[in-house]
């Protein structure tokens, strides 16, 4: 019908299979992040260590520019454990100023004229809209860990030959799902802080205080009770305790690791926790309508 | 047989440890339907249960065949929802914001914006569906809502006190379109408002609620029909033969002290005919208020009546 005609119409042709919708959201999403232009900047600049890590692969399985550089200490240019345990604490430390970006505006845009009883009054779930909402910081977190991890590895194991993949294919698992708790822990802190606090800058000022403030505490803790558990509350730490854990690292570019030592799995486990948290906050801000206890 | 628009059987809603509703038990079968009370009746709450917002603590509400509780995915499908407050994101443009509730609601993306644009000319916002929905006026809002509420093209249209904060001239052109939209369609309405006369111009039933009780379902159609005119008479020397030569007439007359006799005349009589009747009796009318049964007395009735039986009037 041609929009000059006025008259209302019902709607009789196809629908799209309903699983796919929470997808409208991050379509929608990406598309307004993209008009960013410090968006863009920052996602460039997010990616910029990549190409100095894949110039390092370059120089370490190219003997002739070796030469050319006057450097030919063998064990100087190794593409071990060691560098790409180096790899993905860059690249999350890159996703996590980016999600500081991003997350905060993804909920409060919609949660600040109301627009969330519009997504709920459809057929779409509370789920649904996390989903779509989650799966913006999943696939732009991707972007810049765990996709570039595994083109480097890709990178070595073309340039190294010999074998080098199947004696290194068990990184792949590592660079996955390290990337991933990381993605998954950020990205649901930053949507709970989206749908708790409206203004951006307070917003993004929350997602730093919800990591440095708990190891702060956990540092007293420590302190105080001259004990070593209140580390759990340093999430970074944690992270990168699995992380260095699941590249079968010891000793290294971290140093090596002390005697008390933090358990992995409790490691996992705070993580998965503060998960489980946000996604109780989530539940708690993201109705439709206020309820009035009473 | 004709399905009912709503059907609530012995519906209770608890939020937190207040019961806002109370067994709401009654059938509203015409495709528009008024939904009245004052403030705090439980109108908005019966609103977000019949959405799935809120689960009801007992009973059921089924809308269009539908239990809202656990066909809810189903059932929001056939719904347009236009909320009472403020809901829009005030960054998009208009039509991008319409297109996109629409693609939420299930239409492709090409689909979802030609029904955009439509909805938006449709309701007279065509010059400003490029500007953000933020820089709008309180009325160009209540429109926009309207907008997103039907470019999908719903079987029911929910409308939540929509004419809220419009001036006359907007509020009788929003009034004016959801009477297009339901005649134009086979789209149903339910329409919430405290404003009476909104409620009459658009509706064929209304739903009176009180303390979330149901105080009243009243059928205006059926009203409107019967047409029943009231005269309010202060006589002087009327007699019983007065009143029993009037119903003979085949009026209703309730007689009150001081003179006082409220009549409900048939259709087919004319007033003219009480003064004669007067005038053979000898009675003196020295007052005389002729007035239809409007909207407003059904629901200051129901406000004044207490547990009526099924609720009909």
């Amino acid at each position: 019908m041609a929009v000059y005609k006025r008259r209302y119409n019902p709607y009789s042709g196809t629908l799209t299979p309903q699983w796919s919708r929470f997808f409208v959201l991050t379509r929608y999403a990406f598309a307004e992040l993209f008009k960013s232009r410090f968006f863009v900047i920052l996602l460039i600049l997010s990616l910029v260590p990549i190409l100095f890590f894949a110039g390092y692969i370059f120089v370490a399985n190219n003997k002739t520019v070796q030469l050319l550089m006057q450097m030919r200490s063998a064990g100087l240019f190794s593409v071990e454990n060691e560098y790409f345990i180096m790899v993905m604490i860059a690249q999350t430390q890159a996703a996590f100023l980016l999600n500081c970006w991003v997350g905060p505006v993804l909920i409060a845009g919609d949660l600040t004229n109301g627009a969330l009883p519009l997504f709920l009054s459809r057929p779409f779930s509370r789920a649904d809209y996390v989903l779509g909402k989650l799966a913006v910081l999943g696939l732009l977190l991707s972007a810049v860990t765990w996709i570039p991890g595994l083109l480097l590895f890709s990178l070595q194991a073309g340039l190294a030959r010999n074998g080098w993949i199947w004696s290194h294919i068990w990184m792949v698992v590592p660079i996955i799902f390290c990337s991933a708790i990381w993605i998954l822990m950020l990205s649901l802190i930053s949507l709970a802080v989206s749908a708790s606090v409206k203004l951006r800058i307070v917003a993004t000022g929350v997602i730093f205080i919800s990591f440095f403030v708990p190891a702060g505490l956990g540092e007293m803790y420590n302190s105080i009770m001259d004990t070593y558990w209140g580390r759990l509350l340093n999430f970074t730490e944690m992270f990168r305790l699995i992380l260095t854990k699941g590249f079968r690292e010891r000793t290294g570019l971290l140093g090596p690791l002390s005697r008390n030592e933090i358990p992995v799995p409790a490691a996992w486990g705070v993580l998965i926790l503060v998960c489980l948290l946000s996604l109780v906050i989530l539940n708690a801000r993201l109705k439709a309508r206020e309820v009035v206890r009473g | 047989m004709m399905n009912a628009t709503i059907e609530l059987n012995g519906l209770e809603v608890q939020l937190g440890n207040r019961t806002i509703l109370h067994g709401l038990t009654g059938v509203l079968k015409s495709r528009a339907i008024g939904l009245l009370g004052p403030n705090g009746a439980g109108k908005s709450t019966l609103i977000n249960t019949l959405l799935g917002f809120h689960s009801a603590s007992k009973g059921s509400a089924r809308v269009l065949g539908l239990d809202s509780h656990t066909n809810g995915n189903a059932l929001r499908s056939l719904v347009g929802y236009m909320p009472e407050n403020e809901a829009f994101i005030s960054k998009m443009s208009g039509v991008r914001f319409v297109r996109y509730m629409a693609e939420i609601s299930g239409l492709p993306p090409d689909q979802a914006m030609e029904r955009a644009h439509e909805a938006f000319v449709y309701v007279g916002l065509g010059e400003a569906r490029y500007r953000p929905v933020g820089t709008y006026s309180l009325g160009m809002k209540q429109l926009a809502k309207l907008a997103q509420a039907i470019a999908h093209g719903p079987k029911l249209l929910i409308l939540d006190e929509p004419t809220n904060g419009m001036d006359p001239p907007a509020r009788k052109r929003l009034i004016e379109l959801i009477r297009e939209i339901r005649e134009a369609s086979d789209v149903s309405l339910l329409l919430s408002s405290h404003l009476l006369h909104d409620v009459e111009e658009t509706c064929d039933e209304v739903l009176i609620l009180r303390n979330g009780q149901i105080a009243s379902i009243c059928n205006l159609v059926e009203e409107r029909r019967a047409n029943r005119k009231f005269l309010e008479l202060e006589t002087i020397g009327a007699e019983a033969t007065f009143t029993s030569t009037l119903e003979s007439l085949g009026c209703e007359c309730a007689v009150f002290s001081n003179g006082r006799i409220k009549v409900v005349m048939p259709d087919s009589m004319e007033i003219r005919e009480v003064f004669k009747v007067a005038a053979d009796r000898g009675v003196q009318i020295r007052r005389m208020n002729h007035r239809r049964d409007s909207l407003e007395d059904i629901f200051l009735n129901a406000m004044e009546q207490t547990g009526a039986a099924d609720g009909r009037i």
